[in-house]
């Protein structure tokens, strides 16, 4: 399992791709479960930057891949727990789905094999599961 | 990184990556065109959510106005995102 910190500001979000892509190919991922794990990544921590007002501490990403299974796991020290399987995107009224925000949730919930929360010691953590070709 | 680039009268192409990072740059670019519009897709790598959000944007404003808005050659991987989306029944994707 490899670790890291990151802003907690969606500045972010180039160099935690070029944590992925470092991974990817220390873990040989293939260029779609690499872009997979850079969807699920990217919904999963900029609604943890847009929900967790109230703190500046950095949002920690862990990648682990045993076998076909690659392990995504993000921590963060927040005051309110942010549950996105509790979470649905609100209707936008029109035939174009829900409204910002519930649209990327629902992408990682098409997306992974398994979505877990759990919030204790006021850190929240969520741990997906994505099966990939061995 | 994203870019938007007009490649002749109506049409432009899409490169890079539309993720939230770039999303309000691609939006401030897609609002300064009119329609009919058609976006060539083939050199977008990557979109998320905040990247669809800035189509889906683009192609109320647009449908509001009367113009079409086409989005073509996507790879497969982005193409995907819009399916999971439910969008690729709503959109016009060829």
């Amino acid at each position: 399992m490899v670790e890291r910190r990151f802003a907690r500001d969606v500045g972010s979000l180039p160099d935690i791709v070029a944590f992925i892509n470092e991974f990817g190919r220390s873990h040989g991922l293939g260029e779609d479960p690499r872009f997979d794990a850079e969807l699920i990544i990217e919904e999963l921590f900029t609604n943890l930057v847009k929900y967790g007002t109230g703190t500046t501490s950095e949002i920690e990403i862990f990648l682990a891949r045993d076998g076909d299974a690659l392990t995504i796991r993000l921590r963060d020290r927040v005051v309110a727990p942010f549950d996105p399987s509790q979470t649905r995107g609100l209707p936008s009224g029109d035939e174009l789905g829900p409204l910002p925000g519930g649209r990327g949730l629902e992408l990682v919930r098409r997306i992974a094999d398994d979505v877990h929360f759990e919030h204790q010691g006021g850190i929240s953590t969520i741990t997906v599961t994505k099966r990939i070709p061995a | 990184m994203f870019e938007l680039k007009e490649v002749g009268p109506g049409t432009v192409r899409l490169n890079g990556r539309l993720d939230a990072s770039q999303a309000e740059t691609a939006l401030n670019a897609f609002r300064r065109l009119e329609g009919p519009l058609t976006a060539d897709c083939s050199g977008l790598d990557y979109i998320s959510s905040a990247g669809i959000s800035v189509i889906v944007e683009t192609y109320r404003r647009l449908k509001a106005a009367g113009k079409e808005f086409r989005l073509t050659q996507m790879q497969p991987r982005v193409r995907n995102v819009f399916m999971y989306s439910g969008l690729d029944r709503v959109l016009t994707i060829e």
